[in-house]
């Protein structure tokens, strides 16, 4: 039953409070809406037109062609796709390796502490990347701050030659992408509910099997958000294999900026490049979503 | 004592790990600091204690100006993107809002989708309308992926107010505009905050967008450290990272609590 | 035929002594409650029984092995945890499975055992939902077939019951105790609850700062407490204290000052030798005291007080009046049987007879720190009580 029939006044007083709110909202959203269709989605659709057009050393030619995407599709950028989709994968799965235990020794520790420990995951979190990036230069350098440590140790006899590597590259991620999984991590392990674990061991199950049968599927959530918050953004990292890799082995962020910045130009490939980006992410996304709405969802039914 | 062994194992192996961890996030950085008062051209060793490179900061021009532009983009884009987010976050409120769910849609997008994108989206978006790339483009992209952070960060604390405490204005007598002034702006002012804070952050620290907007001669100062690196003229960059470091620091550890707004907002 | 054994346990947290050599049987298939106050150490009694805290000092043993260094998952022992712990990723029947499946049972073995499980706690149709998907005493009974189904020697019930609402309590008890009697095993309940200890158990621990105060079956707790802090800890209680000023063959005399300066005597009978001249602390339970308008007939064996009603509290089943005798003040229940004594109510400040039986009075061989205020008495809050007694000193 209807508490206040159409044909009742405050019917209509309710309506045109309801529709002048609703105005409201549209008028508030609207600078930040509109400038991101501006500077958001239509930048996109150019991408997209681009991405058909015919390449010229300096700017492009208005002339249809599908001659970006067949050459996407030739082995050299195929590689690099997949030595970006390799370097973000092994990114990932080394922030979480790594990222785990320290988030999982946080979310343990004493209230008192807890805080003052995520500080110092954050820290590195709000320095400049650049500047990151730079110090681990100094550190891996042939004649830098690790080799002369082991020299000196008596370890190696022979300077190693980690910079310009994908080692480095690999080591330089991890550290840069590392506090993006432990963040997530922490905020599910610390709500977890620790007497489950007290429970599994009642039951029977040691310390290994409660790890596996409670902890791990109830940190499902944090595992997924900081396994996105690092692969997404690696996959199209840039800075890092510029500045610690070599020039050998490119990756698919350093691939489409020399075909935006770097003469001869070709911008209808770096559109494609990056749709092809855009592609993946986006199947990652909804790859994600399905697998943890599901996972949610199981329980809801 | 045998009790226990495998429990005492894992509390040793995520005590190893987070110290391992502390270890692999300070050394750099700790060896960088260091490095920027050794009296050496190059990174081996260390020569004796100067504060020469920190004199040499002073005198180059190019770094003093790439830091005026960082400071103005910062600023600028900061002041935008926190009035959009304020005004966005305020139209967001009304659950009965037609358009709640595409405008939402639209400020989570930038920030599952890598940053390169960004950059190479506008900078084709400048190339095609024939815009001359500078401060005013420079500007626009930051202020299009910081809107994103400011909206969501003053939303969570707008989702966090508690209603009650605007019937109670009303009830006390206060006319609606009185309310808006006097008890919801304060109460979310630190959310205001922290959006702003954040949004200077990710506009002082970003490299790629801005280097893909930015023409030649408008440099910030990541555009100018990773020029630098990448010349190879290095001496003034240890100590200009440093002196930014220390900056950072100081923000973050005067700003306690509007960080804990940011973290729990995110 | 004993089932756990518990010998001089001790466990202290870093300086901080939550349990202090505490030395217990009890038997196979008995209903063992320890009762205490929050923080008297029973929930770590428990815990060190289940294998999560490591004694001190001390030994636990069941039947004849020793298991004090046995880590949680190789004890025969199972847990009811107080907000029941299920996993909230597992549906009811994998919740129940779970102890089997870890010990690699045969699939239809455990689907067999945790359908026979389900139907025993009557959860049998719920076996696909969630743990958020039932209520708080379904929880409760999934937490119990979960437990149960592991064959444990013994069950462990921490507060099981706190956190269902009243009715529901009263009911789980009786299905508790109902489950306890189907499957035979021992069980050691926590609580704080006296009623639920009481009304539960075959035996109870009364425990307080680390200590057993005493044990024994719930009747002889309340009838015949041997300390202030049982007897006041168990029901409500009077505690007066007094000197012993004449002994006879099977009762002795008390003088009571009424803090006034002025006192009264009070017989009673003696489970204790008492010496002329000591003193003692008398406890007198509120629902043995007649009140009456009227002065009672002489009687040898009959107690008698004058007071004066100081308040009266309506309780329903019965009422409770606080008597002032001198600066004492006197709790009595009374059930609504007044006809046989007055014929109007009682009112406030009406000078009143309170009366009872010689073997109604109780001798505790012990003198409380400070006797209770009137306020503290009309609140009848235990805490108050607690922090006048004196924490017992290691021996």
């Amino acid at each position: 039953m209807k508490i206040i029939p159409e044909n009742n006044p405050n019917y209509a007083l309710q309506l045109a409070t309801e529709r002048k709110k609703n105005f409201t909202s549209w008028l508030l959203t609207a600078p930040a809406l509109l400038w991101l269709i501006f500077f958001f989605l239509i930048p996109y659709l150019i991408v997209i037109i681009y991405s058909f057009l015919t390449a010229d050393i300096y700017d492009v030619k208005f002339e249809f062609t599908l001659e970006a995407y067949r050459q996407c599709l030739t082995p050299a950028y195929l590689h690099t796709l997949f030595l970006s989709f390799r370097l973000a994968l092994l990114t990932t799965l080394l922030c979480l390796l790594l990222g785990f235990p320290v988030a999982y020794y946080i979310a343990r520790a004493k209230d008192k502490v807890k805080n003052t420990l995520l500080i110092f995951i954050i820290i590195p979190f709000w320095t400049n990347l650049i500047i990151r990036i730079f110090s681990w230069r100094i550190f891996l350098a042939y004649n830098g701050v690790l080799n002369n440590i082991l020299l000196n140790l008596g370890l190696i006899s022979q300077p190693l030659e980690i910079m310009r590597t994908d080692i480095a590259v690999i080591l330089v991620m991890v550290y840069v992408y590392l506090p993006y999984m432990i963040l997530p991590l922490y905020s599910v392990l610390e709500k977890l509910d620790w007497t489950l674990l007290n429970a599994a061991m009642d039951l029977g199950a040691n310390e290994i099997i409660s790890f596996f049968k409670i902890t791990l599927p109830l940190a499902r959530g944090g595992i997924f958000a900081g396994g996105l918050l690092v692969f997404i953004p690696a996959l199209g990292s840039y800075l890092i294999p510029q500045l610690v890799g070599n020039q050998k082995s490119l990756y698919l962020g350093q691939v489409i900026t020399y075909k935006v910045k770097n003469i001869p130009r070709n911008w209808p490939m770096a559109s494609a490049l990056s749709l092809i980006l855009l592609l993946i992410v986006a199947l990652f996304l909804i790859m994600f979503y399905v697998l943890y709405s599901h996972s949610k969802s199981r329980r809801r039914v | 004592m045998k009790r226990f062994s495998l429990t005492k194992l894992f509390k040793g192996l995520n005590l190893t790990s987070f110290t391992l961890v502390m270890v692999f996030l300070y050394i750099p950085i700790l060896i960088l600091i260091i490095f920027s008062f050794n009296d050496a051209k190059i990174i081996t060793g260390w020569k004796g204690f100067t504060l020469k490179y920190y004199a040499q900061l002073l005198k180059n021009e190019t770094i003093q100006i790439a830091f005026r532009n960082t400071m103005l983009i910062a600023c600028l884009s900061t002041l935008i993107s926190t009035i959009l987010g304020v005004l966005t976050a305020l139209g967001l409120e009304n659950k009965k809002f037609s358009g709640s769910k595409f405008v939402s849609i639209l400020i989570y997008i930038p920030l599952v989708i890598p940053d390169i994108l960004m950059g190479v989206s506008l900078a084709l978006l400048f190339n095609f309308t024939k815009v001359n790339t500078g401060m005013l483009t420079v500007l626009i992209a930051h202020i299009t992926f910081c809107i994103s952070y400011t909206i969501i960060v003053i939303r969570s604390r707008l989702d966090d107010f508690d209603y009650s405490l605007v019937e109670a204005a009303m009830d006390l007598g206060a006319k609606p505009s009185t309310i808006f002034w006097k008890i919801k702006i304060p109460l979310i002012l630190p959310g205001i905050i922290a959006a702003a804070l954040l949004a200077f952050t990710l506009s002082i620290d970003d490299f790629i967008i801005t280097f893909f907007t930015s023409g030649r001669g408008f440099d910030t100062l990541p555009i100018y450290v990773e020029g630098a690196i990448r010349r190879g003229t290095i001496t003034t960059i240890n100590s200009l990272s440093t002196i930014m470091i220390g900056l950072t620091l100081l923000l973050v550890v005067t700003t306690k609590r509007i960080r804990k707004i940011v973290i729990s907002s995110l | 035929m004993e089932e756990i054994r518990l010998e001089n346990l001790s466990k202290d947290f870093d300086g901080f002594v939550a349990v202090e050599n505490v030395s217990l049987s009890i038997q196979s298939g008995e209903l063992f409650s320890f009762l205490g106050p929050s923080g008297c150490g029973k929930t770590t009694l428990l815990r060190m029984i289940a294998g999560f805290e490591i004694p001190s000092t001390g030994r636990i043993l069941i039947g004849n092995t020793d298991i004090t260094d046995l880590p949680p998952y190789k004890r025969q022992v199972n847990t009811i945890f107080q907000n029941y712990s299920l996993f909230p990723h597992m549906t009811v029947f994998d919740n129940v499975a779970f102890g089997l499946r870890i010990r690699k049972f045969p699939k239809n073995e455990i689907n067999d055992r945790v359908k026979e499980m389900l139907t025993l706690v009557k959860m049998e149709d719920q076996a696909n939902k969630y743990p958020d998907q039932i209520s708080g005493g379904q929880k409760q009974r999934i937490a119990i077939a979960r437990a149960l189904i592991n064959k444990p020697k013994v069950l462990l019930l921490d507060e099981p019951l706190a956190a269902l609402d009243l009715k529901l309590r009263q009911h789980m008890l009786i299905e508790l105790m109902n489950i306890h009697d189907a499957v035979g095993i021992t069980f050691i309940y926590v609580t704080h609850d006296q009623s639920e200890a009481m009304s539960i158990s075959d035996r109870v621990a009364v425990m307080n700062y680390g200590h057993i105060i005493q044990s024994g079956p719930p009747d002889d707790i309340y009838e015949r407490p041997t300390s202030v802090f049982s007897a006041y800890f168990i029901g409500a209680t009077n505690l007066i204290t007094g000197e012993v000023i004449g002994i006879e063959d099977d009762y002795v005399q008390i003088r009571c000052p009424d803090g006034t300066g002025n006192s009264f005597e009070i017989d009673s009978t003696f489970h204790f030798q008492p010496a002329i001249g000591q003193e003692l602390t008398i406890s007198l339970r509120p629902e043995k005291i007649a009140i009456s308008r009227n002065k009672p007939r002489y009687q040898e064996d009959i107690n008698i007080l004058r007071g004066v009603i100081e308040d009266i509290l309506y309780l329903g089943s019965h009422t409770q009046y606080i008597v002032r005798v001198g600066d004492l003040r006197i709790r009595v229940f009374s059930q609504h049987k007044r006809v046989y004594f007055d014929d109007t109510a009682l009112d406030w400040e009406e000078p009143v007879w309170l009366f009872w039986h010689d073997t109604d009075t109780w001798l505790i061989d012990e003198i409380p720190e400070n006797v209770l205020t009137a306020d503290e008495l009309s609140e009848g809050g235990i805490n108050h009580f607690q922090r006048s007694l004196k924490r017992p000193t290691a021996q």
